[in-house]
């Protein structure tokens, strides 16, 4: 390949990926469900213990994991909720929620994974992100040295609250909802019932998610992504983008036609406005821009962020939706 | 008869001898030290002493008590140790494929990507990147091994023979691959796989960031398997090589007067094209590709050593391993970045400034 | 000159038909239907207008060009059954035009034409350095041998290719208008050195030249091509006629004697 041609489109198009993994531009408003790590007392451990991981892949954890490393903000927040996050040695630059975690030594600075600094850390246990966004080689490295390395990517709901407990065996050695997670999972299963009740029976406007532009590509939620359901959930019908790059080109979105057009991508950018995006060549026709109906997304970072604070960013999206039932 | 033509003068090697044990020399110490001090210094500190003695225990099997922690130890021996390795065989490498590129295709402009490994390896590495993800039936198997390599490896690897194959193929005619031929083949056959690659980069989502890594150039991947399998390739290319220095020396007088002393040309070059490429795409397979170690060292050591591929080849061995050992020890103390950054970000200015302090160089011929 | 002529022809073309390929398929016959013989220790100048095969002729001789009808043979075989590196032991070219890369010494250049004998890996042996000693001197490059191929004159760069043919130590010299871009003195004393050469080593010697009466005082035989054949082959003294002169290149000359006895052809003015 080209070198003069390779850098300009690599540059660019990383800038898209780094904006995708940004931090919170502010912390989340409510609180997360933090449970007591001593709920169920009358469970003894089991360990070793061998787990499924998003990835098919089974993995053994030989001893209680008190010494905890996570790849992910998501895995930070999961562990956290759970009540093991004194047992964290190790987790990434994007990290911001809870607090406590911002004293946590860094072991992925700027997307890379620093292995020297996990092993130093002498983990028990890994929590790597699936999809990549922990690469395949350092998951591979990883276990190769002998760490159990536990994949979690969740794509719905569903399987975020299978993975919380997933984890919550992993930490405690117990049998399928026996920890707390169970308590976990249960709230924050009423407050996504309790949106969907909201929202029933209520009008599914046309809701295009603006995750990004960049070089003039749109980027949404894809079809059949988390984001789309989240949509769905809170009482929009979603514009999807290709499932795979999660682009939508404009014509397609002018045939779509969105009444509803919200800004993710405002919650990290100032200059992104319902103004600007009205004066955007194309987009002065959609039906959401003559009834005024674009809204600045400030919750994005916990919209995209597939761990227990998603639940905000649900009711968040319904709130953006429908103001009218939120009043 | 001339009387002076019995004391037969020493006309050729003298002059050079001492200047080629210097170079060769330094070569070596200046290797040494680059591979002791990337063996020793990281993102996390472990002890000169301490890392002297994991390293005695292990690979000299000396009887040290272990004073050290696990973590040391793994940090030492299966994470730095074969890293700079790797860098020392890469970068080894692709100064190598880099020198006998540009004497064979006889422009400056060469490095080892040119006739289309680069476009190849990495169009293979990419598909093998986005089997897992694009095809989910995959992904069980992802974390499997063969031949100690990844999916990614083994297609990069593939991807850049297989296009150097078929660049060569296309660019023949009436028996013969004239150099312009093949080099504008190897920029159209590249073309159409950079595009391929940036069609799949597009379509890629989460897995952007692996690709990105990847095409940089990046040394956080190695291991000793990857390490098993690309050493024995660049050992065997390394060896056959060095010992056509002759024939690469008398190609540059040009097709017809190499064969007029006795250079198979046109079997020659594919020999040496094939040699160089396979080096090539074992170094890019387990690094990626790592940029400008191939164009720069090369035409350094010419500044210094002259053109002649007996001392050229060695040369661009040495200095090209302890050049990317070096940079990747920048790469990790500079957060991980990848270490194609830093061979272009610190090779490319002190390669002009070079540029301008000589007159006489560039070119590997006069016409 | 008491060299003694062998017998049996070194290289000899018979029936020869060679040319190359034409872009749009077929091909251009050059050379139709050539006989030539060179025997051991004979000196040949090979003469002809521009296009009529000369070149053509010597890369057949030299093995880099395979004949499309009838033989050449090198020292009683089939030339195309000789290994390149057998031959390039045996056979030396200067050719009209070599690259010389820039950063060589003129000694590392000459010690190039010792690549078909090498036998150890890295390094030359005695038997190198003596031959690329002895042609050096021969090629009078001695003087030469420090110097950087690219700051040597047109003259100084000619010596340089004789030497390093030389070093080949072949028996049979192909030298392709090895006058070219010489002035007169180097011309004399370039073929004056090759004729010494050829009387000190036995060398067979081919030389294409376009001076007539360079090639008369040079070359105990001449022949002429004309149309990819040999019209001509003999002692310049029988070849060399005014009556062939106008037929091969359409020039009309006369023959005049010089004040020693030597025949001279001149130009009829322009």
């Amino acid at each position: 390949m080209n070198p003069r041609l390779r850098a300009p489109l690599l540059l660019s198009l990383l800038s898209v990926m780094l904006a995708a993994c940004a931090p919170a531009a502010s912390p989340s408003a409510s609180g997360a469900v933090l449970a007591s790590p001593s709920a169920t007392p009358d469970t003894t451990p089991r360990f070793p213990i061998s787990l499924t991981d998003d990835a098919g892949r089974v993995v053994t954890i030989p001893v209680e994991p008190t010494r905890i490393i996570s790849l992910a903000p998501s895995n930070t927040e999961i562990v956290c909720v759970l009540g093991g996050c004194d047992r964290l040695v190790g987790v990434t630059d994007f990290d911001d929620y809870p607090a406590q975690v911002a004293d946590v030594p860094k072991v992925v600075v700027a997307t890379q994974v620093d292995v020297e600094k996990v092993v130093a850390a002498n983990p028990q246990l890994i929590l790597a992100a699936g999809n990549e966004l922990t690469p395949t080689t350092v998951i591979n490295r990883l276990s190769g040295l002998g760490y159990p390395v536990l994949v979690l990517y969740p794509q719905t709901l569903d399987k975020l609250y299978a993975d919380i407990h997933l984890v919550d065996q992993a930490l405690l050695g117990r049998t399928l909802g026996a920890g707390n997670a169970s308590s976990v999972v249960d709230a924050l299963r009423a407050r996504e019932q309790a949106v969907a009740l909201t929202v029933a029976g209520a009008g599914r406007p046309r809701t295009f998610y603006e995750v990004g532009v960049f070089q003039g590509t749109i980027y949404t939620a894809g079809a059949d992504s988390f984001l789309a359901s989240l949509i769905s959930i809170a009482g929009g019908a979603p514009i999807t983008g290709d499932p795979l790059s999660t682009s939508i080109q404009l014509e397609q979105l002018v045939a779509a036609d969105p009444q509803l057009i919200l800004l993710g991508d405002a919650a990290y950018d100032p200059t992104i406005t319902p103004q600007t995006v009205a004066a955007r060549a194309g987009w002065a026709g959609m039906t959401a821009v003559v009834d005024g109906r674009v809204t600045v997304v400030p919750e994005d970072p916990v919209i995209t962020r597939p761990g227990p604070r998603i639940i905000d960013g649900l009711e968040a999206l319904a709130r953006a939706i429908h103001p009218e039932l939120y009043r | 008869m001339r009387a002076a033509a019995t004391t037969s003068p020493r006309f050729v090697a003298r002059p050079s001898l001492t200047r080629a044990w210097l170079v060769l020399g330094g070569g070596g110490a200046l290797l040494l030290l680059a591979l002791l001090a990337a063996v020793a210094i990281g993102s996390v500190g472990v002890g000169v002493g301490e890392t002297a003695a994991i390293l005695g225990r292990r690979l000299l099997a000396l009887p040290l008590p272990v004073t050290w922690s696990p973590a040391a130890e793994t940090i030492i021996f299966e994470l730095r140790l074969p890293r700079v390795l790797t860098a020392m065989l890469v970068g080894g490498g692709l100064a190598m494929a880099g020198t006998v590129f540009q004497a064979l295709l006889r422009n400056p402009m060469a490095d080892p990507y040119i006739i289309g490994t680069a476009a190849g390896a990495s169009l293979g590495a990419i598909i093998g990147i986005l089997a897992p993800v694009l095809l989910p039936a995959l992904a069980v198997g992802a974390g499997t091994a063969w031949l100690g390599l990844g999916v990614v490896q083994l297609f990069a690897f593939a991807g850049g023979i297989g296009t150097v194959l078929l660049v060569y193929a296309v660019a023949r005619a009436n028996g013969r691959v004239p150099v312009v031929t093949l080099l504008l083949t190897g920029y159209a056959v590249s073309s159409v796989l950079a595009a391929g690659v940036a069609l799949l980069m597009f379509l890629s989502g989460r897995a952007l960031g692996a690709i990105f890594g990847w095409l940089m150039g990046s040394l956080a991947g190695a291991s000793w398997p990857s390490l098993a399998f690309a050493a024995p390739l660049l050992a065997a290319s390394f060896g056959l090589l060095l010992l056509r220095w002759r024939r690469l020396n008398v190609l540059l007088l040009g097709d017809a007067q190499a064969a007029h002393l006795g250079v198979e040309v046109e079997r020659e070059k594919l020999i040496l094209t094939m040699l160089a490429t396979l080096a090539t795409s074992a170094a890019v397979a387990i690094s990626g590709t790592i940029g400008f170690v191939g164009l720069v060292v090369p035409h350094l050591l010419r500044l210094a050593t002259g053109p002649d591929h007996r001392l050229l080849l060695p040369a661009s061995l040495l200095y090209g391993a302890a050049l990317l050992t070096l940079a990747d020890l920048g790469a990790r103390l500079a957060g991980g970045i990848p270490v194609g950054i830093v061979t272009a970000l610190l090779g490319a200015p002190f390669f002009i400034w070079l540029l301008r302090r000589s007159r006489s160089l560039v070119s590997g011929t006069t016409q | 000159m008491t060299v003694a002529v062998g017998i049996e022809p070194l290289v000899a073309a018979r029936g020869l038909v060679a040319g190359y390929p034409l872009a749009h398929g077929g091909r251009r016959e050059v050379l139709r239907g050539l006989d030539l013989a060179l025997r051991r220790g004979e000196m040949v100048a090979l003469l002809g207008t521009n296009g009529s095969g000369k070149t053509t002729l010597l890369r057949t001789f030299a093995g880099t060009l395979a004949p499309d009808g009838g033989s050449v043979t090198f020292d009683g075989r089939e030339i195309a059954t000789w290994r390149r590196d057998a031959l390039a032991r045996r056979i030396a070219v200067l050719p009209q035009q070599v690259d010389l890369p820039a950063g060589f010494r003129v000694a590392e250049l000459v010690a190039m034409g010792r690549a078909p004998h090498a036998q150890r890996l890295f390094a030359s042996t005695a038997d190198d350095e003596r031959a690329i000693a002895r042609a050096l001197l021969d090629a009078d490059a001695a003087d030469l041998a420090d110097r950087p191929a690219e700051e040597l004159s047109g003259g100084e760069r000619q010596r340089l290719l004789v030497a390093m043919a030389l070093a080949q130590e072949p028996d049979l010299l192909l030298l392709d208008e090895p006058t070219l871009h010489l002035d007169l003195a180097h011309q004399v004393s370039l073929l004056a050195a090759i004729r010494r050469m050829r009387d000190q080593r036995g060398l067979t010697v081919l030389a294409v030249l376009h001076d007539l009466n360079l090639a008369a005082a040079f070359a105990p035989r001449v022949a002429v091509l004309d149309q990819g054949r040999v019209v001509a082959d003999g002692p310049p003294g029988e070849v060399l006629v005014p009556d062939l002169v106008r037929r091969v290149f359409g020039v009309a000359v006369d023959e005049a004697l010089t004040p020693d006895g030597r025949r001279h052809l001149a130009l009829r003015g322009i």
